[in-house]
């Protein structure tokens, strides 16, 4: 079973006249823990965006769990997006104004799935875990916005677990720690995304990271743009 | 949807100190809307209801609307009045019905003095031609008693039996019929007329009160105390209006021009729905012109809540972006700033309707005091609610630009926004 197949992708985003990706091929199988090698200007952001169904390429698939993506309609991608992948960012993932639990429980109000998969109560399933994760009662119900960013990448953390979606895409969630969190956070991750059983795509620029993954794939070299053109 | 609605009002809360004062903004531009709608409806049903199955009012020549303003609101002064002689000829004309005649100019404390007949009482019709009706006591029978309307009698606290002095001119201080006091022999219902605003005395009460007095002064060294002016001739001379019913209402225009090109005196007839629609037109202007101000400043108010909402989607960028990557489609975005900005202008709104509603309560007694403009204090109905739907579906329309752009800004911007 495979979670993710681009074939013959090419991608240009509007209004420019030189494409910015143009990834023959790429193959992760399912439950595979992928470190994806993005130094900037490699088209790490356009790779995301087509990942979650928010861009369309010019030409070529993407198959997500056997879904070719590209042919969705764009209200059915959202869908797809809210089912199947759980996204963490650098930094600043969470809305400030609602609390860690509620932040955590988001996607189920978006992906009926997603809460059906949480048996139907994702406020003992946020709980769950955000104790999981370490954060403690007295963080559920704070404001995101108060608290310290170790903790917003955790709550983030939790935020895509839940609901096991098949799919864990991280885009450098480790920039904003400091290096001896970094190795933490990861290791959570690895080990959160082994227990549900989730592809897990990691994008960072920094190769330190590498360490723990099954498989490290370098965007430089499976996309033939050459990257001081591709943003 | 119902999900994202809650998160926009979440939001729109985090964000509360820029969106209450905008709110605060439209709440005030409403209110003013709502009170200008208002007064003018509650004045125009307060001048209407004031006299009813009157066919002419008649005075000296002046304007028809001057004339009405005087004789029935009690309002401003008449330039002259007209004699009495004029007056019989009128009441004694054969088309005639009823006659009821009017002396103003006299006041006490601020509430108009009217100088009448005793007819007066059964005579009289406001409203859908209801009769007054006495809440306690009878009319006056002889000088120097007087008959309170309701406000009257209720502001001042008078009962039956009570002495009060009168003021010559309209004055809240004018100088005192202080020799000569009234007794109170009957006060009145309330009917939202001036007449609940009026004191009510004979004809000869008049005269009596101003005996010894000159061109608006008391004649220097004279005094004629109140058990002597029985002995004088009080029938009077002069009257400042009168009210005339006819026999048949078709016969409104033959009598209307007798009285106008009357010989004894220049005289004015004028049929109160005539002179009524005359000040309508007078003051339509004014009020169209005040209502377009008051849509103009709501208008501003809906601009200003637009342009915050421009403003602040800069630095939700991120938050668009969130909601993105956790399934949210480019509709929830637009639903999620358009909700937000109808969101705010209906708590707007039902704050201008709050305030309206508690300020025409606290301005009514002044109102009715000022301008015999009965205002009640209650919800919007009629006009104002459909101002109010406008004022919605007005800042719906302002809201979908936020809407729109945001909706743009999360298709280009996708999981990550450009900053």
């Amino acid at each position: 079973m495979t979670a993710l197949r681009i074939t013959d992708l090419v991608f240009r985003w509007p209004r420019q006249a030189r494409n910015c990706l143009e990834i023959p091929q790429l193959e992760l199988a399912a439950g595979e823990r992928v470190f994806l090698h993005g130094p900037s200007g490699s088209g790490k952001s356009s790779l995301l965006g087509l990942l979650g169904g928010v861009a369309v390429p010019q030409s070529g698939a993407i198959e997500l769990l056997g879904t070719n993506i590209t042919q969705l309609g764009s209200s059915t991608r959202d869908r797809f997006r809210a089912d199947h992948i759980g996204f963490l960012f650098q930094q600043f993932n969470l809305l400030p104004w609602l609390s860690a639990l509620d932040n955590v429980t988001l996607p189920c109000t978006f992906s009926t799935r997603r809460r059906e998969r949480t048996g139907d109560s994702p406020h003992a399933e946020a709980e769950r875990l955000l104790g999981h994760l370490d954060l403690g009662p007295d963080t559920w119900r704070k404001p995101a916005g108060e608290l310290s960013v170790g903790q917003q990448q955790r709550v983030a953390a939790a935020r895509a677990l839940i609901g096991r979606p098949e799919i864990l895409i991280a885009d450098e969630p480790t920039s904003a720690l400091d290096a001896e969190r970094q190795q933490i956070f990861i290791d959570l991750l690895l080990q959160e995304s082994a227990a549900v059983g989730a592809t897990l795509v990691f994008v960072s620029h920094d190769r330190r990271l590498a360490g723990h993954f099954d498989r490290v794939v370098a965007l430089d070299e499976i996309n033939r743009v050459a990257p001081e053109l591709a943003t | 949807m119902k999900a994202v609605l809650r998160l926009a009002v979440l939001s729109a809360w985090s964000r509360r100190l820029t969106l209450g004062l905008t709110l605060i903004a439209i709440a005030l531009a409403v209110t003013l809307l709502l009170a200008v709608e208002r007064i003018r409806g509650d004045a125009r049903q307060s001048f209407t209801q004031s006299v009813s199955g009157v066919d002419l009012v008649v005075g000296a020549r002046t304007g028809g609307v001057q004339l009405m303003l005087y004789a029935v609101f009690h309002s401003g002064t008449a330039s002259n009045n007209i004699g009495w002689e004029s007056y019989r000829a009128i009441a004694s004309h054969p088309a005639v019905d009823w006659a009821l005649p009017l002396s103003l100019g006299d006041s006490h404390r601020g509430f108009a003095v009217l100088g009448t007949s005793a007819d007066y009482f059964d005579r009289f019709r406001y409203g859908e031609r209801e009769a007054l009706h006495w809440r306690d006591g009878k009319a006056f029978t002889g000088v120097f008693e007087a008959v309170l309307g309701s406000e009257v009698a209720r502001g001042l606290g008078y009962r039956l039996g009570d002495s009060i002095t009168l003021s010559h001119g309209l004055a809240e201080r004018g100088p005192e019929h202080g020799d000569k006091p009234f007794r109170v022999t009957g006060i009145l219902a309330p009917t939202g007329t001036p007449v609940d605003r009026t004191v009510h005395v004979s004809l000869e009460s008049i005269t009596a009160l101003h005996l010894d007095w000159v061109g608006g002064a008391p004649l220097p060294g004279v005094n004629i105390p109140a058990e002597f002016v029985a002995k004088f001739d009080l029938r009077p001379k002069e009257i400042t209006a009168a009210l005339v019913g006819l026999k048949q209402r078709g016969d409104a225009f033959r009598m209307q021009r007798f009285i106008n090109q009357y010989r004894g005196e220049p005289l004015l007839a004028v049929l109160p729905g005539v002179a009524l629609d005359e000040l309508w037109q007078t003051v339509a202007m004014v009020e169209r012109s005040l209502l377009a101000i008051s849509a103009l400043v709501v208008l501003i108010g809906l601009t200003g809540l637009a342009a915050t909402l421009l403003a602040e989607l800069n630095e939700r960028r991120r938050e668009l972006a969130i909601l993105r990557a956790l399934g949210a489609g480019p509709r929830d975005i637009f639903l999620m700033l358009t909700a937000e900005g109808v969101l705010v202008t209906a708590a707007g709104a039902l704050l201008g309707v709050l305030l309206v509603t508690a300020g025409s309560g606290l301005a009514a007694p002044w109102l009715l005091e000022r301008f015999g403009v009965v205002l009640a204090m209650r919800l919007p109905g009629g006009a104002e609610l459909a101002l109010i739907v406008a004022v919605i579906a007005t800042g719906l329309l302002a809201s979908l630009v936020p809407g729109w752009r945001a909706w743009r800004m999360s298709l280009a911007d996708g999981l990550t926004p450009r900053n």
